[in-house]
């Protein structure tokens, strides 16, 4: 890991009755591109929000793009690009004003605006709505547009609280592959996700369970916490399937996903052959039943299952 | 520095002209709305639907009522049979005044010691065009009962002379209520389009979601006030040279003070309403919220400026509240360069006192935004 661009220690938020981040420590470095997981109210905008300096943290401490959070919370804002969950443009402003208006607040130099709107609307893929207002892109355009405008200072660390949330999955792919561009650029990128598939794409992934980092690693490293192997069988008669296999040993969960049954067990090899004996015997038919390879989804669920006991 | 408050100016301005809805209602309500108060109230009160029941149907009895009538006051709607026919016309509105004639009203008036009389009933639920009628009534009756003195005392008109006070009204010499209303209405149009746009500065940001942007942005919070109070000022402002322009050409309201000095004070005026509005629109979330707080402000302000009930003849503990509320001291200074030509020399107290409201409202605006913005 090279140099730092974020480094936390015990960082703590408490609101009126709940303590939103408890005890964060959390070190980013520079060129990562890090992915922040989590149920839903488990702190990962709250998280977000002090890292931008938009709240005062109520206890520990934290160095944000080389500034100290608590002190120098103006120069952070210089230096980071942050993109909030709603949409938080100005709707009455056209897909221009919008990137200009960013502009002259980041100052950024004159003679540099129109190259840089330029090459941004360019690659949002928006130059052709460049006159339309903000408020009637379609969401995925205005997700692109936010983005845009967070970069238009390039800014060495970027923000982003579930950028993808309610966008169609054409979109989410497109912004995806914007965002992977921008982190072989070497820019320190901080996204919150709810999808799994999205955590898969990112260099690290921390996940966030009541304003606790739980568990902070790569995602093959993460699933490998998960106890076991995952198996899985195609059938038709997936509830009677269900019912059988759950009560076999070695079996720790199931799932299913359409005609797939996902099975958690202890050991893939055996269990596999175990399985599909038990299966032929009662007569349910299956097909392509393999030791299949953990998703961050099983990874993240099993996780929280553990933690809810 | 200067480029970022631009840029927000700017964009202020780019949000008015595609949302013209706004800005159209902050500049032409208010003169909108003045024009009807000045053309409504331009004129005296006239054409008073009266009704008359005359149990007398004498000469006399109808000498009367066309007295009333040629008083302008009043227009006569009905003579009526019965009583019945008068109290249902009051109760559903339709007049303002009925007149009951008795039936000995002639005998009366001509015997050489009668006591003529009358009753008549106003709808005080009206109370505005009941005192009119009021006084009407009583100008009728004063003649009658002169004349009538004149023919006792066997007298000529020329020999009967008596108290004849020289009433002289300074400043509305017609006693025009426009004179007297349009002003005022100015002046509360100009504080009430202040607040309602100050008060929408911060509250709609927060409402559309756009306040978190702003604030992650690089401004520091004084810069985001100034940038947002620019607008205001330049709306509130034009709107307040609108509306002067009206009343003065419109209705003829006159400019006999220092018109400089009324744009000094205006604008010192709208400042002070702008720190007010500035600290419900960071209180208010939603832009429902900054409305309703405005208007909770705006008609406070209203009942102790002296427009609706004169500051003096309100208890003391709400005289000492009128003179905290910075409107009531704008309306005597507007008045009293529009109407009166008053100077510094005079209007000072009430310049004094808006400068050390506004000291104080500013500073307290100013802290309370600023906290609020970091």
């Amino acid at each position: 890991m090279t140099d730092a661009i974020i480094q936390t220690t015990g960082l703590t938020k408490n609101f009126k009755k709940t303590r939103a981040v408890d005890a964060l420590d959390l070190t980013i470095g520079s060129g990562e591109l890090f992915g922040l997981v989590g149920p839903d109210g488990a702190g990962k905008t709250t998280s977000l929000r002090l890292l931008a300096g938009l709240l005062t943290l109520s206890e520990g401490e934290a160095t944000v793009a080389g500034y100290d959070l608590r002190r120098q919370s103006e120069s952070i804002k210089k230096e980071i690009g942050y993109m909030a969950q709603q949409f938080s443009l100005y709707a009455e402003l056209s897909v221009l004003e919008n990137l200009q208006f960013f502009a002259e607040i980041y100052d950024v130099p004159r003679e540099m605006i129109a190259e840089r709107t330029e090459k941004l609307l360019q690659f949002a893929r928006l130059t052709e709505f460049k006159d339309r207002r903000a408020a009637h892109l379609s969401g995925g355009m205005q997700k692109k547009l936010a983005l845009a405008c967070t970069l238009i200072h390039e800014p060495k660390l970027l923000l982003l609280d579930e950028p993808t949330t309610g966008v169609d999955p054409i979109s989410r792919r497109e912004f995806w592959d914007i965002l992977t561009n921008l982190h072989l650029n070497g820019t320190t990128i901080i996204v919150s996700t709810p999808y799994m598939d999205e955590a898969d794409r990112c260099s690290r992934v921390g996940l966030i369970y009541a304003g606790k980092l739980v568990i902070c690693d790569t995602p093959r490293q993460i699933k490998k916490e998960l106890p076991g192997e995952m198996v899985e069988f195609l059938t038709n008669e997936w509830k009677a399937a269900k019912t059988l296999v759950e009560k076999m040993p070695g079996v720790l969960e199931t799932q299913t996903y359409g005609e797939a049954l996902h099975l958690l067990v202890d050991n893939g090899e055996q269990r596999l052959a175990q399985i599909s004996e038990a299966l032929t015997t009662n007569g349910i038919n299956f097909r392509g039943a393999r030791v299949a390879p953990v998703r961050m989804e099983e990874a993240f669920i099993s996780l929280i299952q553990r933690l809810e006991e | 520095m200067f480029r970022r408050i631009l840029a927000l100016v700017k964009k202020e301005f780019i949000h008015l002209r595609n949302d013209w809805w706004l800005p159209a209602f902050m500049l032409f309500g208010g003169v909108l709305e003045l024009m009807l108060v000045g053309w409504a109230t331009s004129r005296p009160i006239n054409n008073l639907p009266l009704m008359v029941l005359d149990h007398d149907r004498s000469a006399a009895s109808r000498a009367l009522v066309i007295s009333l009538e040629n008083t302008e006051t009043f227009a006569l709607e009905a003579m009526v049979d019965d009583f019945q026919t008068i109290e249902d016309a009051l109760e559903r509105g339709e007049i303002s005044a009925a007149i009951i004639i008795p039936p000995d009203y002639a005998e009366e008036m001509a015997a050489a010691n009668g006591t003529p009389s009358l009753s008549m009933i106003l709808n005080g639920a009206e109370s505005i065009p009941a005192t009119a009628a009021l006084h009407a009534a009583e100008g009728v009756a004063a003649t009658l009962n002169e004349e009538l003195i004149i023919k006792r005392l066997k007298l000529s008109p020329d020999e009967f002379s008596g108290f004849a006070p020289r009433l002289r009204v300074w400043f509305n010499e017609a006693l025009s209520e426009a004179l007297y209303t349009t002003p005022a209405e100015m002046g509360l149009m100009l504080e009430f389009t202040t607040l309602l746009f100050a008060a929408l500065a911060f509250s709609r940001e927060k409402e559309l979601g756009t306040l978190e942007q702003l604030l992650v942005m690089p401004f520091s919070s004084l810069e985001i006030i100034i940038g947002k109070a620019i607008p205001v000022i330049v709306i509130a402002f034009t709107d307040f040279l609108l509306m002067l322009g009206m009343v003065h050409f419109a209705f003829d309201v006159p400019i006999r003070g220092s018109l400089p000095l009324l744009f000094i004070l205006a604008f010192g005026y709208l400042l002070v309403e702008l720190g007010k509005g500035m600290v419900l629109s960071v209180i208010a979330k939603t832009q429902m919220q900054a409305f309703l707080l405005v208007l909770l402000f705006g008609m406070t302000d209203f009942m102790f400026t002296g427009y609706a009930a004169p500051v003096e003849s309100m208890p003391k503990a709400l005289q000492f509240f009128a003179n905290i509320v910075p409107a009531h001291h704008w309306l005597e200074i507007l008045r009293g360069i529009l109407l009166k030509g008053a100077g510094m020399d005079v209007l000072w107290p009430h310049v004094l006192a808006l400068a050390i409201l506004g000291t104080i409202i500013m500073t307290f605006s100013l802290r309370f935004v600023r906290r609020a913005l970091d």
